[in-house]
């Protein structure tokens, strides 16, 4: 039920006045990380200031954040790789076969807290001399790219006629060739979808970076946490590598951000 | 054409990864892993919660914590919702507010309160007192850093609701508000007596999506209380990655995080059947 209205001036302003002022703690993040050390900690506050980019220069310059940051790209990019590679054809059989078990299991899997499976995971890891090893934590964060990739891949699959599949088995193709020539140049725009979530929710993910990663493969989510503890009184720095990590999940957030309003709005009814 | 194999990559990584490690875990609350043989397999684990004061401490905390966070994004998530569906504004400026904040890493949001909440040169307390009140100590209060908490994730994830509820209202059949229109069902009594329970389902689904979350608090209390002070915001998912990584008490740790699991899985059973309950 919607009700057709035209926005009259003043309402455009009350909701963009009204994001502004929700949106201002990140706001302030980005305006501090461009304050020299002593107007970052200067009371009362200050708006208006000369900016510096010296927090960036001493952050990728004089600590190990740029390889924290590789570390990070790492992580993401192939943990994002193989969650796809498993979810793809994963998904195709489950449309396929309208299988309804693996959602479930998906499910139950996801209620369990992650603090559940780090200490087997360590204990395997370890066992497995790949402790604090980019396999560790690439496999580790699969778990949340795979289920991930799925469940946003499942509908497109879904709403793919049974005749675009029936008319390539006539042809003689097999189910990996199916899958490849003639399903997923029909569902591209979700692997893009499912490519961009997976990358953007392994680049946040906190607690499993926490735990199994190494000094050498610490992630720029992890290095950054560590700066809290190291020196809180650098703001400015601080805010620096909190504004650098925020950037790629932001942006790559905007180029899906009209699938998230319609997917999350839409899967909620449906489910 | 069966293409059912085709899972088998999937479903080993979730046997290696998921299922494996699960039952690892729970052999390990059993006592499985003790290297002090007389302790043996059995229940002594969990008997060890009945009596230990911080896992009760913990426990409550967590329901404190689910409860408050919960009832304030589902109250202003619908009432978001309903502005966004009253007045169409969802691009832009707008659309950018509603989705950042749960896109944005944990530890990002972690690190702006620390500085922003900070006691003495954060920027909240300098607005506290330009408008006249007393400064607070946001999380280095015991008394308070629980709520303070609770409302950074409400302001997290009340955008995240309010687009759930968004999508329960543009679906809602527009038959039932001519009738009630008729019957001078108007504002306020409207939305209690119609929209309210034609949004029940939707309402628990975004329920179910955040407790599965607020039960397993972790990330923002690990980046910015650990826990403290003193225990004011050590959840039973914090209090249980203490016991395994602090303290290497392993066998308890994985007693606490399966009991952490089954009060998930509880709640999700209360809301599923509730939301059956209100189905229309």
């Amino acid at each position: 039920m919607k009700q057709d209205v035209k926005n009259p001036l003043v309402v455009k302003l009350v909701f963009a006045l009204g994001s502004l002022i929700f949106l201002s703690p990140v706001l302030w993040m980005a305006l501090s990380s461009l304050k020299d050390p002593l107007t970052v900690t200067a009371y009362p506050p200050r708006l208006f200031f000369e900016p510096t980019l010296e927090n960036y220069r001493e952050l990728f310059g004089r600590t190990d954040f740029l390889h924290y940051t590789w570390n990070s790209l790492i992580v993401a990019g192939c943990s994002t790789i193989l969650g796809l590679v498993l979810a793809i054809p994963a998904a195709f059989a489950i449309s396929w076969h309208r299988l309804t078990w693996p959602a479930t299991v998906s499910l139950f899997a996801r209620m369990a807290p992650g603090t559940l499976f780090l200490l087997p995971w360590f204990i395997m890891f370890s066992n497995m001399g790949l402790s604090g090893s980019y396999t560790a934590l690439i496999l580790a964060h699969s778990v949340i790219t795979m289920p991930l990739a799925l469940w946003i891949l499942l509908p497109y699959f879904d709403g793919l006629p049974r005749e675009v599949v029936e008319s390539g088995q006539i042809d003689g193709c097999r189910g990996p060739t199916i899958l490849l020539r003639i399903v997923l140049p029909m569902i591209y725009p979700g692997i893009a979808v499912a490519t961009i979530m997976s990358f953007v929710f392994s680049w946040n993910y906190f607690l499993f970076a926490l735990a199994l990663s190494g000094f050498e493969t610490k992630t720029a989510i992890v290095a950054s946490f560590n700066f809290i503890g190291e020196g809180t009184t650098n703001w400015g720095a601080l805010m620096a590598a909190a504004t650098s990590i925020a950037i790629p999940p932001l942006v790559l957030t905007f180029t899906v951000q009209r699938w998230l309003v319609a997917g999350l709005s839409f899967g909620a009814v449906k489910g | 054409m069966s293409v059912r194999w085709m899972m088998i990559p999937a479903v080993i990584m979730t046997l290696a990864m998921v299922v494996f490690p699960l039952g690892y875990a729970i052999y390990i609350s059993f006592g499985g892993s003790d290297t002090a043989l007389s302790s043996g397999i059995g229940f002594s684990n969990y008997r060890r919660m009945i009596d230990d004061p911080l896992f009760w401490s913990a426990l409550w905390i967590t329901l404190g914590l689910f409860v408050v966070a919960l009832v304030l994004q589902l109250v202003l998530g619908t009432a978001l919702a309903l502005a966004l569906n009253r007045y169409d504004v969802v691009r832009g400026l707008v659309r950018t507010a509603i989705l950042s904040p749960f896109m944005l890493p944990p530890v990002v949001i972690g690190m702006i309160a620390i500085v922003v909440l900070d006691p003495g040169l954060g920027a909240a307390n300098w607005i506290l007192q330009s408008i006249g009140l007393p400064p607070l100590l946001w999380l280095a209060s015991p008394e308070w850093s629980l709520l303070v908490i609770a409302l950074i994730d409400t302001w997290q994830w009340t955008p995240f609701v309010a687009l759930i509820v968004l999508g329960g209202l543009q679906s809602l059949p527009g038959r039932v508000y001519e009738a009630a229109e008729i019957d001078g069902a108007i504002g306020f009594r409207r939305f209690w007596h119609i929209t309210l329970p034609l949004l029940g389902p939707t309402l628990l689904t975004a329920a179910v999506l955040r407790s599965v979350d607020l039960l397993r608090f972790f990330d923002i209390i690990y980046i910015t209380t650990q826990g403290g002070p003193g225990n004011a915001t050590t959840t039973l998912n914090i209090y249980a990655y203490k016991l395994g990584f602090d303290f290497m008490d392993i066998g308890y740790a994985s007693a606490v995080m399966i009991t952490l699991a089954i009060v998930v899985f509880g709640s999700v059973l209360f809301f599923a059947a509730l939301r059956r309950k209100v189905a229309w």
